[in-house]
């Protein structure tokens, strides 16, 4: 059974667009990123899972239950990284720690310690005097403490420096190999390509592909990354026919390249 | 009490420890000089009463001010505590809906199994225990002024007084709750309910300023607050002011599960 699964998932604020038929299904132990810029509709698609917003139409199913009905049941068991984490400024990260371990009726602060250690995250500062990094470290381990069977990240390296951003990424690893499904947006399209199994590009809204990262650069690079000008794609044997190729290959297409490459098309069709 | 909702109400009071003292502290010590100087003013004060309007008087409550008692009425309780009580209960409130929405906690609390309706309910009782150590530390204050001054002020007549003023500052922390249900943002809450503490008190000096208007104190909750002081607590409109604001606070926790947490 999937953990996430939506259909035609739609989000509207008045005339304005917010997620347009969104169509996709998670499943356990997976590792799946939103991939697009800033004002895609990555954060309205999540924000409706969580129940923030409430949906114009289509549904939500996570963990087979209702997105909006059973949302606290739903959040019994979910860790969730809300963009741009904040939490006041004069409380402690061990205070919000505290307070949401009673709301969810975890013994002592769960995996707190180990994490704060991993992460360099100073558990004893107000908020308020912490840099941005450092903050995103301290609702890392509010979204992590618990060992939540799915794991939300909205942007979650922003603010982290790049020795941080690596070791998220060992701890996404470490997530989906103890069982746990993540879904993370993002539009920093090397950590997607390094930690997702499969990647959903939103543009304006739409989900307008829904991939293995494997295959769609794969896909990308046998359509397009021939560094010689034709008028139309071709083939590797038939640009080895052409007379005097003694030789011809294909560069290696990275994810930007694609995710570039999908926002081209979409523009011009 | 859940589990849950006592986490939420201890974590919101200990937000909200400095303003305890920041409310409490300020009212008590000025209701406390109050009483000090009344046995000192007391005769000049009564000559100036008798030289007032009669509309002034009845208007802010003003009668014989022969007593340390209605001094007290009319120096503190008619006027400045329960204008500045509303005005604490709507910030409290806030703080912990628009405010924790603003500064990004709601996202993290709402993230766990926690319904918003909890969350209302806790920012309400959190609330309802604010006012209650902010009027207790004015009480202590002034019977400590007035052991002071030796001015004999009734102790259960101040605390009636005081305690009075409770429902009457719960009820706009109930309408601050319902103000969330249309916005989370802490100054349009704040100011929609200030607005509404203010035109209350006026809408309630003008019906008794003009008899011929006294019908539109029915529209204003300071018609059920009295003068407790001096008359004691009326228990029928101490009951009612008091179920209207947990009325209003459930509609507010019924309006804000309902609407959009916008990021």
């Amino acid at each position: 059974m999937a953990v996430i699964e939506t259909e035609r998932l739609t989000k509207r604020y008045g005339s304005a667009r917010g997620i347009e038929d969104v169509t996709v299904s998670i499943e356990r132990a997976e590792v799946f990123g939103f991939l697009g810029p800033n004002g895609a509709g990555k954060t309205t698609a999540i924000r409706t899972l969580l129940d923030f917003l409430h949906p114009t139409s289509g549904e939500a199913r996570i963990f087979g239950l209702d997105s909006h009905r059973d949302s606290v049941a739903i959040h019994a068991r979910l860790g969730n990284l809300p963009g741009d984490f904040g939490y006041g400024k004069q409380s402690t990260g061990r205070e919000a720690l505290r307070l949401l371990a009673r709301l969810r009726g975890v013994e002592g602060l769960g995996r707190a310690e180990p994490l704060a250690e991993r992460f360099h995250a100073d558990l004893d500062r107000p908020l308020g005097e912490l840099s941005r990094g450092n903050r995103q470290k301290v609702g890392l381990i509010l979204a992590t403490f618990h060992s939540p069977e799915l794991l939300i990240l909205d942007e979650p390296t922003s603010g982290l420096d790049p020795l941080m951003q690596e070791e998220f990424l060992a701890l996404v690893t470490e997530e989906r190999e103890r069982g746990c499904t993540v879904l993370l947006s993002s539009h920093e399209l090397d950590e997607v390509e390094r930690v997702c199994d499969r990647v959903g590009i939103v543009r304006e809204g739409k989900l307008i592909a829904v991939e293995r990262v494997a295959k769609l650069l794969a896909k990308t690079q046998r359509r397009n990354r021939v560094e010689v000008e034709f008028s139309k794609p071709v083939e590797l044997e038939d640009v080895r026919q052409i007379p005097g190729v003694v030789d011809a290959e294909f560069a290696h297409a990275n994810l930007e390249e694609v995710f570039l490459t999908y926002y081209k098309e979409g523009e011009e069709g | 009490m859940s589990a849950q909702l006592g986490a939420l109400i201890a974590a919101h009071l200990s937000d909200r420890r400095r303003s305890l003292l920041a409310w409490g502290l300020p009212l008590g010590l000025w209701s406390a000089f109050i009483v000090i100087i009344f046995p000192s003013v007391e005769g000049a004060l009564s000559k100036a009463v008798q030289g007032y309007p009669e509309a002034l008087k009845e208007a802010f409550g003003i009668g014989e001010l022969t007593s340390v008692e209605q001094y007290l009425q009319a120096e503190m309780l008619s006027l400045i505590v329960p204008l500045a009580l509303g005005y604490l209960a709507v910030r409290a409130v806030a703080s912990g809906l628009s405010g924790a929405a603003e500064s990004g906690r709601l996202d993290v609390l709402l993230s766990s199994p926690v319904s918003r309706s909890r969350i209302a309910a806790a920012s309400f009782a959190a609330t309802g225990v604010e006012l209650a150590v902010v009027l207790v530390v004015t009480v202590i204050l002034t019977a400590l002024g007035s052991l002071v001054a030796d001015a004999h002020l009734s102790l259960s007549a101040a605390i009636a007084g005081y305690a009075s003023v409770w429902p009457l500052a719960l009820l706009f922390a109930g309408l601050g709750i319902v103000a969330t249900g249309f916005s989370l943002r802490t100054t349009v809450v704040t100011g929609a309910v200030a607005g509404a503490l203010v035109t209350m008190y006026v809408i309630d000096l003008v019906g008794r300023l003009d008899p011929d208007l006294s019908g539109i104190r029915y529209a204003s909750v300071f018609k059920y607050y009295g003068n407790a002081i001096e008359d004691g607590i009326d228990p029928l409109s101490f009951i009612c002011v008091t179920l209207a604001a947990l009325l209003l606070a459930a509609l507010g926790a019924w309006l804000f599960e309902r609407r959009d947490l916008s990021g």
